[in-house]
Order: C-alpha cells, then sequence, then structure tokens
C-alpha cells in the first residue's frame, strides 16, 4: 500500500511541475515585459536613464538570465510561496488566492454533493428503466447540459426565475454557503458535471445488472429494492469515483463566470478579471492552484479507488 | 430502441429473402440506424441548419454585423429588425447569423487540427513501443491536468501579440497579402489553442483502440496468415476504430462551440467588433434585467446548436457502435 502511495505521489509531482513548465515557457513567449509594465506607469523618466534602469531592474529581476536558470529560480519562489505581485492593483497574487479561494471551494464541494445527489439516482433509473421514456427524458435532458457554459444557463435561469416567473430577487454577493442565495448558484453549477455522472452511473449499472451475481439474487428471490441497494449501487459508485477529476474541472471553469454573474467573491471572479486584465502574475497563479486541484483530485481516486474495488492490484 | 430496430432487421430480411440478395454494407446499416432514432434526426436537422447559416450567413443576414443604427439602440423585436438591435444599434439577427459562422469554423478547424494531432500521436503510442507509449501517455496527463478552457485562454493571450506583431512585420518586409488584415489572426490562435487542449482525448481514445482491437481474433487471424502489418492497419484497425472516434468529434465539435463562445466571454477569443456569440452574450450580461433579449438570443442559439450537435453524437454513438450501448 505504501509503495503505491509512493509511486501516485511520484507521478503527482513531476506533473505539477511539467504544468508549471507550459505555463512559465507561456508567460516567456508572450509579450509580458514585468519590468516596462512596472515602469510604464513612471513617466517622470527621460528616455535615457528609462534605458538603463530598465536593464538594470531586468538584471535585479534575473531577467536577462538563461530559461533555464529562470525557470529553476520560478520554481524555487512557487515553491516558497511567492507568485509575485499582481499588475492590477498590485496585490499579492498567493494572498489574494488564498482570501477567494475558500468561498469557491465551498460553492464547488457543495456543487460536487449535489451532482453525485442527483446524478447518481438518474443515472440508476435511466439504466433500470432501459429503453423507456425515463430513461430517454433522463438522458436527453441532461444531454442538454453537456458543453452548456454557466455564462449560457445563468442568464436563461435568471430571466426564467426573476422575470417570468418571479419567484425570486436577483441573488448577488456572499453571506455563506447557507444563505438562500447560493441556492442558484450552486444549482447552475451542477448542472455542467451533472451529464457525466448520469450517464456513467447509468452505463455502470447496465454493465453490473448483466452480471451472473444479479442474476443469482434474482434467482434466490431477492427484493428488487435490495439487490439495487446492495448489489448494483454499491458496485456502480466504483466507476463514478473515476469522474472526480472531470467534475473538478467543470466546477472551476464553471465558477470562473459564475462570480461576476453574481457578484460572489471568489476564486473564479479573479481568474475572470485576470484574463480581463491580462494580469499576468495573476493568470499564472490561478492557472496553477487549478491545476493543483486537479492532480490533487485525480491523486485523490487513485488513492480510494483500491479501496472501493480490491481487484485492482496494488502496484 | 434496440430491440426496436432488430425487430425491424428481421422484417428487412424476411422480405428481402425473397428478393434477390441486396449486399448491406456496415456504413448502411448505420445511416438507417441513426435515421430511425428521432432525436438523432432533431440533430441531423440543427447541423445541417447551422453549416447552411455559417456558409449563406451573409447573403441572408438583412444588415452588415457592423452597420450600426444609432437612433434604434436597444429595440424589441421589430419588423425591420426580427430580433431586435443591440447595445449600439446593430442588427441582432445578422450578428447571431456572422456568429454562426465564427463558432463553426472556430469548430471545424479546431476540431480537425485536434483528430489530426491526436490521430498521430495515437498511432505512435499504440505503435511506437513500451517508450513513445510512456512519453505520449506523460505528456497526455500533464495537458489534461490543466483546465482545458483556462490552458487555451492562457495560449491566446501568450500568442496572440506575438504572432500578430510577426504578421506585421513579415507584411511590411515584403508585402505578403494575407497579412494585410490581421483580424483572421484572432480565429488562428483560438483554433490553435483549442486544438492544444483537445488532442489529449483522441490521442488516449485511439490508443485504447488499437491496443484493444489488437487483441481481437480478426486481427490475429490476419496477423498468422501473413497479412504485412500495414495492411492490417488500414484495413481492418482504422475501420473498426472509426466509430468512437467521429463520436467522440461530434461531441468535441459542440465543446469547442461552447469554448469559443467562452473564450470570446473572457475577451481573449475573437474581439469586437466581430461578432461571437460568446462576446455578444459578454457586452450585454450587466443589462440582462432590462433588455433580456439581447442576451437570451445568443444565448438560446449557442444552447439549442450544442444540444442539437449533441442529440447527433448521442445517435451516432447508438448507430455506429451498437453493442455498446451509451458510452460517455
Amino acid at each position: 500500500m505504501l509503495q503505491y502511495l509512493i509511486t501516485r505521489l511520484a507521478i503527482a509531482v513531476p506533473t505539477f511541475l511539467a504544468v508549471m513548465l507550459i505555463t512559465f515557457t507561456l508567460t516567456v513567449i508572450s509579450p509580458f515585459d514585468p519590468v516596462a509594465m512596472m515602469l510604464a506607469q513612471q513617466e517622470s523618466l527621460d528616455t535615457l536613464q528609462k534605458d538603463e534602469i530598465i536593464e538594470r531592474t531586468r538584471k535585479q529581476y534575473g531577467l536577462d538570465e538563461s530559461f533555464v536558470v529562470q525557470f529553476t529560480k520560478y520554481v524555487e519562489r512557487v515553491l516558497q510561496g511567492d507568485l509575485g505581485i499582481s499588475i492590477i492593483g498590485q496585490r499579492d497574487v498567493l494572498r489574494t488566492i488564498v482570501k477567494t479561494f475558500p468561498i469557491s471551494f465551498q460553492l464547488g464541494l457543495a456543487g460536487a454533493f449535489l451532482t453525485a445527489l442527483i446524478g447518481i439516482p438518474l443515472g440508476a433509473i435511466a439504466a433500470l428503466k432501459q429503453n423507456s421514456w425515463a430513461d430517454y427524458s433522463i438522458v436527453g435532458g441532461t444531454l442538454v447540459f453537456r458543453s452548456l457554459p454557466v455564462f449560457v444557463l445563468a442568464p436563461l435561469l435568471l430571466v426564467l426565475f426573476v422575470l417570468v416567473l418571479d419567484v425570486m430577487k436577483v441573488p448577488r454577493g456572499w453571506d455563506g454557503l447557507f444563505h438562500h442565495k447560493t441556492i442558484l448558484p450552486i444549482f447552475i453549477l451542477m448542472l455542467g458535471p451533472l451529464p457525466v455522472v448520469v450517464r456513467q452511473t447509468r452505463q455502470a449499472v447496465l454493465d453490473i445488472f448483466a452480471q451472473d451475481y444479479i442474476r443469482t439474487a434474482k434467482a434466490k428471490g431477492l427484493k428488487m429494492w435490495m439487490i439495487i441497494g446492495r448489489h448494483i449501487l454499491r458496485n456502480a459508485l466504483i466507476p463514478v469515483v473515476t469522474t472526480l477529476g472531470f467534475i473538478a474541472e467543470g466546477l472551476i471553469v464553471g465558477s470562473i463566470f459564475l462570480d461576476s454573474i453574481f457578484a460572489i467573491p471568489g476564486f473564479g471572479g479573479v481568474a475572470e478579471a485576470a484574463f480581463r486584465g491580462f494580469d499576468y502574475p495573476m493568470l499564472l497563479g490561478v492557472t496553477m492552484v487549478s491545476s493543483l486541484m486537479i492532480i490533487l483530485t485525480n491523486l485523490l481516486v487513485d488513492i480510494v479507488y483500491p479501496f472501493l474495488d480490491p481487484r485492482i492490484q496494488l502496484e | 430502441m434496440s430491440s426496436g430496430s432488430t425487430i425491424a432487421a428481421t422484417k428487412a430480411n424476411a422480405t428481402l429473402d425473397l428478393a434477390p440478395a441486396k449486399q448491406r454494407s456496415l456504413w448502411g446499416d448505420a445511416w438507417r440506424r441513426l435515421l430511425s432514432n428521432r432525436l438523432s434526426i432533431i440533430g441531423i436537422t440543427v447541423a445541417a441548419i447551422l453549416f447552411f447559416v455559417a456558409i449563406f450567413g451573409p447573403a441572408l443576414a438583412p444588415y452588415s454585423y457592423t452597420q450600426q443604427d444609432l437612433m434604434r439602440v436597444a429595440e424589441m423585436p421589430s419588423a425591420d429588425h426580427w430580433l431586435g438591435t443591440d447595445e449600439i444599434g446593430r442588427d441582432l439577427f445578422s450578428r447571431v447569423l456572422y456568429g454562426a459562422r465564427t463558432a463553426t469554423l472556430v469548430a471545424t478547424f479546431s476540431t480537425t487540427i485536434s483528430l489530426v494531432l491526436g490521430l498521430s500521436l495515437g498511432v505512435l503510442a499504440g505503435y511506437g513501443g513500451r517508450w513513445a507509449d510512456m512519453i505520449i501517455g506523460r505528456i497526455t496527463d500533464i495537458v489534461m491536468s490543466i483546465p482545458g478552457l483556462l490552458l487555451a485562454a492562457l495560449i491566446a493571450v501568450s500568442l496572440k501579440d506575438p504572432i500578430v506583431r510577426w504578421a506585421k512585420d513579415v507584411y511590411e518586409a515584403n508585402g505578403f497579402f494575407l497579412f494585410a488584415d490581421t483580424t483572421w489572426l484572432d480565429l488562428l490562435v483560438v483554433f490553435g489553442g483549442l486544438a492544444f487542449v483537445q488532442w489529449p482525448g483522441y490521442a488516449r481514445l485511439i490508443r485504447a483502440q488499437i491496443l484493444s482491437l489488437r487483441e481481437e481474433q480478426y486481427i490475429k487471424a490476419a496477423q498468422s496468415v501473413g497479412v504485412p502489418e500495414w495492411k492490417i492497419a488500414l484495413r481492418h484497425l482504422l475501420p473498426n476504430a472509426l466509430g468512437p472516434v467521429i463520436v467522440t468529434m461530434t461531441f468535441s465539435f459542440s465543446s469547442a462551440m461552447a469554448a469559443e463562445a467562452s473564450l470570446s466571454y473572457l475577451g481573449v477569443g475573437i474581439r469586437p467588433p466581430q461578432a461571437s456569440w460568446g462576446n455578444m452574450i459578454q457586452s450585454n450580461i450587466g443589462s440582462w434585467s432590462y433588455r433580456p433579449w439581447l442576451v437570451a438570443v445568443p444565448a438560446l442559439t449557442l444552447a439549442f446548436v450544442t444540444l442539437g450537435i449533441n442529440f447527433l453524437g448521442d445517435g451516432l454513438n447508438d448507430a455506429l457502435n451498437p453493442k455498446s450501448g451509451k458510452a460517455i
């Protein structure tokens, strides 16, 4: 078991390093020059002086060194928790992310929980009533939300609930997870990953339904609800766990669009603002933290999986 | 559904037994199965309309996508402007039609580029031996651990300006006509970014197909009678691996349209005044409560089109992989 954990970790760490390499390379290619950006505000410097100062500052920050040296130093800084200062507003990137992340994380967890709570039963019903109208409407109905971005869903649902049905006021802001304002944002977040969970559960239940032990259970006269509870759902959950990484990605991308629409002071809003303002240090920080979340989620799946499915060999 | 089509097939066979044997191809069967599904007919219709509008949209549009009428800003739908006018007096219907062209162009090209990339790397991983497989496997893992949209957006942000600057230099140096106008480079960067995010899916799928099909008995049989490996790959592997690839392509077509809209929404994809459903939603989302149609029209268009394409993908999945049921 320990060896298995070590191998998994040994894969996760270089993956994260490679992610850093990709993002860092992109910034090096990009037109963004931190020193020029920093000095752009100081117009009082005359041109000659400016060139000299730029030169000196570049040296000071190590920007004249080779790519490899720069990258190593960058990794060192990141490991020390220094993600740089944002261009817009000169904020500490790590501190901004740490401040906003818990809000998005709570919303995301609630979204993931709700996805499982709704998606797994729906998928199971679709499989048990295969090729019935229930199956078609569940599969077809959730297909609507596959690849539909949050910024398409959110305004449509707002128009529906606020203007047409008039059942709620516009939910704006953040007053904790259990405030009724979060219902619509969490619902919208959930819809993105929902189709995948429904389909995965449906397929898993169908596969298990064809197994011999289910036939045996039926033959010995076990009640249907007991077969479903004891044998089918327990085993069907195993493949569903593997979609967790995908769900995490869906929730992260969803929150990028969600936050500004509902004025939630979360991680996603920071990401959106960073893109709009071409705020490079912030963009790098956001991308890195998001990738870290996905890598950790996949690591978690890898660790949990052998416990759920003892047939998996620990190698 | 499968039982229904089996009955239909048996009936057809029963009548065909009397007639001289008519050959039915794999693709003919798949096509028939596709048409027997109501949802995939909706999908085919949506896809047909989309491509028609993408090609002939500018000819159908009553106005140009940039033409402003400042006397009639943000109007409700009327006889002159079927879907109303937007926040700076442009005809919304015309802009939706032009947006269809943008979305289709991006989806078509990024899907094609990523397919070619993923196909080559997947084949290399499947056939190239242990090292090639391991290296390509690691790279796909790495690319897949960055959220696709963030990576595509980061690529678009980083590469756009260097490419535009390079194109301007080339144009000034030798007047290469293509680079006189750099607006289409927006599209190019988006194609590239999205293709880079999408290829790992194909590479994985194709590798898995190669590995599992190679264990099939008909491939073993061909190998044992001495059919050369390239011929097996072309004659037996490729046609059998094609089904899942086509299904994945359909789904990633709709994802690419959504991703284009997302990038444009974030302001890093197709930039105004070029029409994209994403930037149309973005520029009006602040005023959704008093001009709901300006947001609802592009949003509903995108929703209907992606849904239609997904229906088609689902139908293709049933038609091309009748054994597998509904896969992801």
